[in-house]
């Protein structure tokens, strides 16, 4: 297939290139995810179940307690982060967490585009995200 | 459009001061491209909020512990929100890992120059100056800031409030500026109202319908500091907005949107914050934390009489106050009630002290407690919260 790149803003610089797993609903790492394994733990979130760990998490945007900043520096320390997080719209818990645990960051980005299992490019010093095979290619 | 750094911000950003200062800055940089800030702006003090460990759990530990190993030193007057637990009395009841936890967060803060004052009141402590920028956590204290003591603050996070204290700067967007500070919406009252229940029931109603936006509330103009401390503090549980004018402004009334608030509102939000009819297991004042004034008010009507055996009676505040209150404290602890510092109920483990009951004079708690305590509500005025606690 023809890469399909889309360009939104740069928050936390980085690149990578990993599998995504995509969300429709917003997260708050406090009390949505578990920090003992980075999985998906509330039962009412689209990823319930899934492990963050390597993946370039694509969600619209956080929510809740500004304490899920942290959480995302500890699941980096145990190497439980995602590569990269790719938001609609950054809020300050989020990219709080991105910055102080070292995770690329772009927000701006039409996420609806990216379907869980797709191998995406993260060039967070451009600021943009190429699609470079689809799951079901 | 981007931040504008100055050369010595430019030399931190750039790692020149060592992580901590690094990744500081970044923080306040990015949160300011965000809010479309253009620069960064000296701040007197700084209010950090998560510092209970209940809250907080063991992730931040470790982002704690690593700023304080590099170095990071508080340029401002820094302080911090409540913990889990009380120094004497809660913490010989609760298991000793958890409180060694706590104790290690703190033990983090103090290293980074942080004043442990563990209160969410410290404009009791300090009162901000009046136009001063800030950098605080802690909705409530953010509230009163702006609205009774005139000092400029927005509502920060735990990591932003921090990250404000090691750099001294705040990124200037917001409540900083002057045109965020307008009202948006005139609310009218009924009538006067009558006891700190009513104040924080109208903070609870309004909060729910204002969103984010600042309202004139008529009709305060007599009200004490501690009703406007309650009113405030449930206007930020339920609502975005970071300030109310309590006396009637200048501002032209015929070009904001109007709120009547009738008695029955008022009325039905209190009886909706109570949530049972049993007889509580805790009877609870301080939230937000007691002023000088109503620890003296509570002492003066406890007068002779005593807890009874089945309930416990607590009275929040900070160590500031209470060692102010010397007199007033030791005529409540020889009632039977307890003074507890340090602490606030919401961050405590009740489960753990088989406490499933809470009767309390206080908006925000009975607002917090059914989710964060798991805990059923009384929400009653301070006189017939000391009739259930004490006998005769």
């Amino acid at each position: 297939m023809q890469p399909i790149t889309l360009r939104g803003r740069a928050i936390v610089e980085g690149h990578c290139k990993a599998e995504a797993l995509v969300s429709t609903k917003p997260i708050s790492f406090l009390g949505e995810v578990d920090p003992a394994d980075g999985k998906v733990s509330d039962k009412n979130h689209d990823l319930c179940g899934e492990c963050i760990k390597d993946k370039v998490l694509c969600f619209p945007h956080g929510h809740g307690s500004t304490v899920g900043s942290y959480v995302l520096y500890s699941l980096a320390k145990k190497k439980l982060a995602p590569k990269a997080i790719i938001n609609q719209k950054a809020d300050p818990v989020v990219v709080v967490g991105a910055i102080i645990a070292e995770i690329p960051m772009i927000d701006q980005i039409d996420i609806t585009q990216i379907k869980t299992g797709d191998l995406v490019e993260v060039n967070a010093y451009d600021g943009f995200v190429k699609i470079l095979k689809r799951k079901e290619d | 459009m981007g931040v504008y750094l100055t050369r010595e911000e430019e030399r931190i950003y750039d790692g020149e001061f060592g992580w901590a200062n690094q990744i500081c800055m970044k923080i306040l940089v990015r949160l300011g491209e965000l809010f479309n800030a253009t620069r960064l702006i000296p701040i007197s003090s700084a209010h950090v909020s998560g510092v209970s460990y209940k809250t907080l759990g063991d992730a931040p530990s470790d982002f704690l512990e690593a700023l304080a190993n590099d170095n990071a030193k508080a340029r401002v007057k820094a302080t911090l929100n409540p913990q889990s637990f009380d120094r004497e009395y809660l913490r010989k009841k609760l298991p000793t890992n958890l409180c060694q936890k706590q104790s290690d967060i703190i033990t983090y803060f103090k290293k980074m120059g942080f004043a442990d004052s563990l209160t969410c009141t410290p404009y009791y402590l300090e009162n901000p100056k009046r136009g001063s920028h800030n950098a605080w956590a802690e909705s409530s204290a953010v509230i009163f800031a702006n609205s009774v003591t005139g000092a400029w603050t927005n509502r920060e996070g735990g990591p932003s409030a921090l990250a404000a204290a090691i750099i001294g700067k705040t990124p200037d967007y917001g409540i900083h500026k002057a045109e965020n500070r307008q009202p948006k919406v005139l609310v009218k009252l009924e009538r006067q109202l009558q006891s700190e229940v009513e104040f924080g029931a109208l903070g609870i109603y309004l909060g729910k319908i204002l969103e984010d936006k600042i309202p004139i509330i008529q009709g305060l103009q007599n009200a004490s500091k501690d009703n406007l401390k309650h009113l405030g503090a449930a206007l930020a549980s339920t609502g975005m907005a970071n300030m109310f004018y309590h006396k009637d402004k200048q501002a032209k009334s015929n070009k904001l949107e109007k709120i009547n608030v009738e008695t029955k509102d008022i009325k039905q939000t209190i009886e909706d914050l109570t949530t049972t009819s049993k007889e509580p297991d805790l009877v609870f004042i301080g939230c937000p934390h007691c002023s000088l004034n109503e620890i003296k008010q509570a002492a003066e009507l406890i007068q002779s009489r005593k807890v009874k055996n089945s309930i416990e009676f607590w009275v929040c505040t900070s160590r500031h106050v209470k060692e102010k209150a010397k007199k007033y404290v030791e005529k409540i602890e020889k009632s039977g009630g307890h003074v507890l510092t340090d602490m606030c109920i919401v961050v405590t483990w009740t489960e753990k002290l088989g406490i499933k009951t809470i009767k309390t004079n206080s908006a925000k708690t009975a607002h917090y407690t059914p989710t964060l305590n798991k805990a059923e509500t009384i929400f009653a005025p301070l006189k017939e919260c000391l009739k259930t606690a004490f006998k005769g």
